[in-house]
């Protein structure tokens, strides 16, 4: 039997007694996010990995959580001291936040970050306002036109730059039991981007004036939501019900010529032909092709700690993952879908090199053309309106399309009455 | 008497037509949970598969938390119908044997608690929770899948209980049974039916439940099958095929209940309360 000597059995002890000390030692910071599928969270946990091995001093782990709940759930769990430390945030997300008091201005670590990678301006914008900056972008979605250069080829039909243009490929596109365009009519988010992408095309893209005041009641209003309604002739039947995957598979089956959506490049790829030669995206057409505008969400961070040592943690965490070697990795958790909202990002090589990137390239260089026009309700021409939260919690854009696409109301009454409940929220 | 054959005719169309109505939506999620991408997608949807993979079974299991979820979905709601039983059993054959003040005025009552919707709820429950340190916690989902079932068990075994002719009851205490081992010895063994019945509605309202437990439960590694399955699914991109694996897969233990206490419940209706 191998002897024990007494130096080894006290040097065990007293690395034993020293352990708990060593795990104090470290800061651990939790971080909720949206992306639950689960090939998003293995990457997440990837770069987490990486992150904690890297700096042994602190601990982040991520709990996935639903944008469902997220909007109720999190206000009850910072007021319940079971919040998170970071939180990702879509520009709409955070007034709810900032309201109860649980966000403190990152304005000098964005503006330290900025100098470092160059943020996208309006990425910077949507969380500018009361005097600070309440969120750090970290990544970008913009709406787009995804079609199949084969089927327009094939039905002598070029890409749309016009709603006149648009329309007539719709319908030229509506034969032998495919449609030409698919668009929701649900009360629903993705809904409320597909509208407000069509009325940001039609000069109707500010809902508040300068002074505040709402001006969605407006005839560039009224005329953007005549235009979707007569498109949704083109649109396959249970289309008023349907969120962003129906839509996918509406356009990776081929039932649907065209459709309007963030990317349709992973669905493409995994669940239809997943030729990048017959993909083909474009900016959404306007009323009168003169520029193209479209939806974006800068999605964010926000910092939520209010104890210091985790508040300066949770800055070291993000300066790590906007690293352009680490940044494009995140990035790509879903490729095609999430694009990059600083300059160093966009040309980062661990952006570009991922495989799916490689050979999706022309398509995802075109969506980060067109987010660059990109624009958000309620976050427009460098002014924010934070009661736009409520508006867009209660989806009144798509409620308003659903007056007249559904209960047949005439489209001026329709957005009138959209007006008159966007008063209600807000007050 | 013998029933006109038209009778028959029709009587069969209209149960087919309506065990068409259910079993068509299982028969395509079944069936299309083994289909390609590809297939599942099709504009012209296939009534019997044309391909065949396991792939998004194995994608599933393999790559996402749903066995852990499932496990946390098992034990949720096995303790919570358990509890539910242990609980209303005795409850039930208080309300019916025992005489004591406003006993049924509070017999109606306790289904009042099904007149709030729990979303209302939902944030008072989560401070009391968090202040008792319930939050992220399965105790949590149990409490609240008891206080849900408990009100609906206790009013239905009564009934089961009111259902037993007195006879049986007072033989068994002429015969010297305490309260208790006639409730154990006599009573139980006669609503065997209406104990099964509340075992599976407790087990499927557990098992189904989605508001408290998409708000109380913070972490992954403790989320039932309905929140964890609906995060797997994602928003803007929907892998169809692991959608449809999870919703099979979800299904299997409200089935494998229905087939051991079904049997029991048709076996307890037959054989009757009285011999």
């Amino acid at each position: 039997m191998t002897r024990i000597r007494k130096p080894h059995l006290l040097a065990g002890a007293a690395l034993t007694a020293l352990m708990p000390l060593s795990a104090a030692a470290q800061t651990e910071l939790t971080l909720w996010h949206m992306e639950q599928p689960p090939h998003r969270v293995e990457r997440v946990q990837t770069l987490l990995d990486e992150f904690n091995e890297s700096h042994p001093d602190i601990v982040v782990k991520q709990e996935p959580q639903n944008w469902g709940e997220v909007y109720a759930k999190a206000p009850a769990a910072l007021a319940a001291g079971v919040g998170p430390d970071m939180l990702f945030a879509i520009p709409d997300f955070t007034p709810i936040l900032k309201s109860v008091g649980a966000l403190t201005s990152v304005q000098d670590f964005v503006e330290e970050l900025d100098g470092e990678h160059d943020f996208i301006d309006s990425a910077v914008e949507a969380y500018s306002y009361d005097d600070g900056i309440w969120a750090v972008p970290l990544y970008n979605m913009s709406m787009n036109l995804w079609y199949r250069p084969s089927v327009l080829d094939a039905a002598g039909v070029a890409v749309p730059t016009t709603w006149e243009e648009w329309a007539a490929a719709a319908e030229t596109l509506t034969a032998d039991g495919a449609y030409g365009m698919g668009l929701p009519a649900n009360k629903q988010l993705y809904t409320d981007q597909t509208v407000y992408s069509v009325m940001a095309n039609g000069g109707a893209s500010e809902i508040y004036n300068e002074d505040g005041t709402l001006r969605f009641d407006n005839p560039e209003t009224v005329e953007a939501y005549t235009f979707y309604n007569d498109m949704l002739q083109f649109s396959p039947p249970d289309a008023p019900s349907w969120t962003w995957g129906e839509a996918e598979a509406c356009f990776a089956s081929a039932s649907c010529g065209m459709i309007l959506q963030f990317s349709v490049i992973s669905t493409y790829d995994t669940q239809a032909e997943g030729d990048a030669a017959d993909l083909g995206v474009a900016a959404i057409p306007s009323k009168d092709s003169e520029g193209h505008n479209t939806i974006a969400y800068a999605n964010a961070v926000m910092l939520l700690s209010q104890d210091e040592e985790k508040m300066e943690a949770s800055k070291t965490f993000v300066r790590w993952l906007l690293q352009p070697e680490n940044y494009g990795r995140f990035l790509n958790m879903e490729p095609g879908l999430f694009m990059p909202v600083t300059a160093d990002g966009a040309k980062a090589d661990s952006f570009w090199s991922d495989p799916m990137v490689e050979k999706y390239k022309p398509q995802i260089e075109t969506v980060i053309e067109n987010s660059q026009n990109g624009m958000l309700f309620g976050f427009t021409s460098g002014r924010v309106f934070p009661a736009i939260a409520a508006i867009s919690a209660q989806n009144v854009l798509a409620e308003t399309l659903q007056a007249i696409a559904i209960n047949g109301k005439d489209p001026a009454e329709a957005v009138a009455a959209g007006q008159a409940r966007m008063m209600d929220l807000t007050d | 008497m013998k029933r006109p054959i038209r009778w028959t005719v029709a009587l069969t169309a209209a149960l087919a037509l309506f065990a068409g109505l259910v079993l068509l939506p299982f028969w395509l999620v079944l069936t299309g949970s083994v289909k390609a991408p590809a297939e599942i997608i099709a504009r012209q949807p296939t009534m019997v598969p044309h391909s065949f993979t396991l792939d998004h079974y194995a994608k599933l299991l393999a790559a996402s938390d749903y066995p852990v979820y499932m496990m946390n979905s098992l034990i949720v709601a096995s303790v919570s119908t358990l509890i539910t039983l242990l609980l209303a059993i005795p409850a039930g054959y208080a309300f019916f044997r025992m005489s004591f003040p406003g006993r049924e005025t509070l017999y109606r009552a306790i289904l009042l608690a099904y007149a709030f919707p729990s979303i209302v709820i939902l944030i008072p429950l989560f401070g009391i929770f968090a202040k008792i340190g319930l939050i992220d916690s399965r105790i949590a989902l149990v409490l609240v899948n008891v206080a849900f079932a408990l009100p609906f068990a206790v009013w239905l075994l009564r009934s089961f209980f009111a259902g037993i002719p007195a006879e049986i009851e007072e033989a068994a205490r002429l015969d010297g049974g305490s309260p208790f081992i006639v409730l154990r010895r006599i009573m139980i063994p006669l609503v065997a039916p209406g104990i099964a019945a509340v075992a599976v509605f407790a087990f499927v309202t557990a098992w189904t439940e989605y508001v408290f437990a998409s708000v109380m439960i913070l972490s992954d590694a403790k989320r039932t099958v309905p929140v964890g399955f609906s995060g797997i699914i994602g928003q803007y991109q929907i892998d169809w095929g692991l959608l449809l694996a999870g919703a099979s897969l979800s299904i299997l233990p409200v089935v494998v209940l229905f087939a051991f206490v079904g049997r029991w419940f048709v076996a307890g209706l037959t054989e009757g309360a009285v011999k």
